[in-house]
């Protein structure tokens, strides 16, 4: 039987309408939210990867009726009111850390909650951030260039009032 | 996934009348990050899940200082392997923590699902073991507290009854003091199971220098290498004799299967050798002062 689930979804209060047994990705994908992509389904891949009350989590790992009352983020609302692309975003075009782009939409949301905890991270620090996060295509090295490229970015932005994300 | 029931008791009392009512028929979970995969796979199809992720009581890790520190059910992997006293007192779980899955699965994985799975690889196993945890339960019969030692009974098997819950465990703080490790082999660094796994601790207490040792994927039950560890008291520095005998010791008490990620005779040997790699970690770190 579908139950109501309310939750905050990049920044607007939402209701869904779901079953017990439907994933927090299904539903998200079901509801339009399509940058969550459904890889494997067992919690191996990281390509459904959303942030929830500012971690980082596996979407098809989470039944929908959880996020009662929580706030879930999706690449959809990394993205500013006039389109402009949040500095991870901008950095993985950058530094051409994206090849069929299928893995990408999690990667981001990954480096996300990773760069709000570590602002200055080192590689190692990045390759364990993401190593949750399966890529097929890139090799990951750009990736983690785009990581570095957007914390330096952040950081920057961080100085200016208004401009920290 | 077959359709289920969801139940998100907000009291224990409510979560056991719940598990009461609908028997067999119902599975508890906690983060639910094996619960949800068996259950897409078919494994297991329970009518109705109780969710007990909505139960404060079961939230949080607080640390005695007389009696060690207890890990509430809810407290997840991450949790767990950022807490200071954690930190400072635990380093082998610690260290178990952070060789779990990967960091994302981490942020919703609790480290008593891990142990209530009860699946032989399950990374903090080897660390209950050797910090002697005990397990407290909630059920129809009252409380209980069981001694880790007792808990595992075999592959997905444990030693709790219908309707019982793990509410926390406490794992008491070892001697003097302690340090730890647990060394895992696997085919990649995140996101795979152990082909093996030894925990070691080096102890300073009223008995001298002691060693615990546990190893795990190594045999249907967490496997207490309590020949290894007599082999090794007292000695503040084992040389490679006694490290080689302890390797050996530790082998002698396994019984690994072989699988699709290991043979029976490389987790042999790969126990052998990870148990003095352990050892000679713990030694090196009590004599250098990094002790807690």
């Amino acid at each position: 039987m579908k139950r109501d689930v309310h939750f905050i979804l990049n920044g607007r209060p939402v209701t869904f309408s779901v079953e017990p047994r439907t994933t927090l990705l299904r539903a998200l994908r079901e509801y339009g939210v399509t940058s969550v992509k459904r890889g494997c389904e067992e919690g191996e891949c990281g390509t459904c990867t959303v942030v929830i009350d500012d971690l980082a989590q596996k979407s098809c790992m989470i039944l929908a009726l959880e996020a009662e009352g929580k706030s879930v983020l999706t690449v959809e609302g990394l993205v500013g009111p006039k389109g402009e692309l949040h500095p991870i975003q901008q950095a993985f075009v950058d530094e051409g850390a994206i090849q069929c782009g299928f893995c990408t939409p999690g990667m981001i949301m990954s480096a996300y909650a990773f760069l709000r905890k570590t602002p200055d991270p080192t590689e190692e620090d990045i390759r364990v951030a993401l190593a949750g996060n399966l890529c097929r295509c890139t090799g990951y090295i750009p990736i983690f260039r785009a990581v570095q490229k957007a914390a330096a970015v952040m950081r920057e932005l961080g100085h200016i009032p208004g401009r920290a994300r | 996934m077959l359709a289920f029931e969801m139940e998100r008791p907000r009291s224990l009392a409510s979560a056991a009348e719940l598990l009461e009512k609908y028997g067999s028929r119902a599975m508890v979970k906690a983060g639910g990050t094996d619960v949800l995969v068996w259950m897409r796979k078919h494994a297991v199809h329970p009518e109705v899940l109780v969710d007990l992720s909505e139960i404060p009581e079961l939230r949080g890790i607080s640390f005695y200082p007389h009696r060690g520190i207890k890990i509430g059910a809810l407290a997840t992997v991450n949790e767990t392997a950022e807490n200071e006293d954690v930190k400072r007192y635990y380093p082998a779980l610690r260290d178990a923590c952070l060789s779990h899955s990967d960091i994302l699965i981490r942020n919703k994985a609790t480290v008593l699902g891990n142990i209530c799975a009860s699946v032989p690889s399950g990374d903090l196993i080897p660390a209950f073991a050797v910090y002697e945890a005990v397990l407290h339960v909630f059920g129809p019969g009252g409380e209980r507290d069981i001694p880790f030692s007792d808990f595992i009974t075999g592959p997905r098997k444990n030693s709790l009854i219908p309707g019982e819950i793990v509410t926390a465990a406490t794992l008491p703080l070892p001697g003097d003091r302690s340090v730890g490790c647990y060394l895992k082999l696997a085919r990649r660094n995140a996101l795979d199971l152990a082909q093996v796994g030894v925990a070691c601790l080096a102890v300073e207490g009223e008995e001298g220098r002691t060693y615990r040792i546990a190893c795990g994927a190594v045999a249907p039950k967490p496997v207490r290498a309590s020949e290894a560890e007599k082999i090794l008291q007292g000695a503040a520095a084992p040389g490679d004799d006694l490290l080689e005998k302890a390797g050996k010791a530790a082998a002698e008490a396994s019984n690994p299967i072989t699988d699709v990620r290991a043979s029976r005779e490389y987790r042999l040997s790969m126990v052998e050798e990870l148990t003095k790699r352990a050892v000679a970690l713990c030694a090196e770190r009590l004599q250098g002062g990094r002790a807690s």
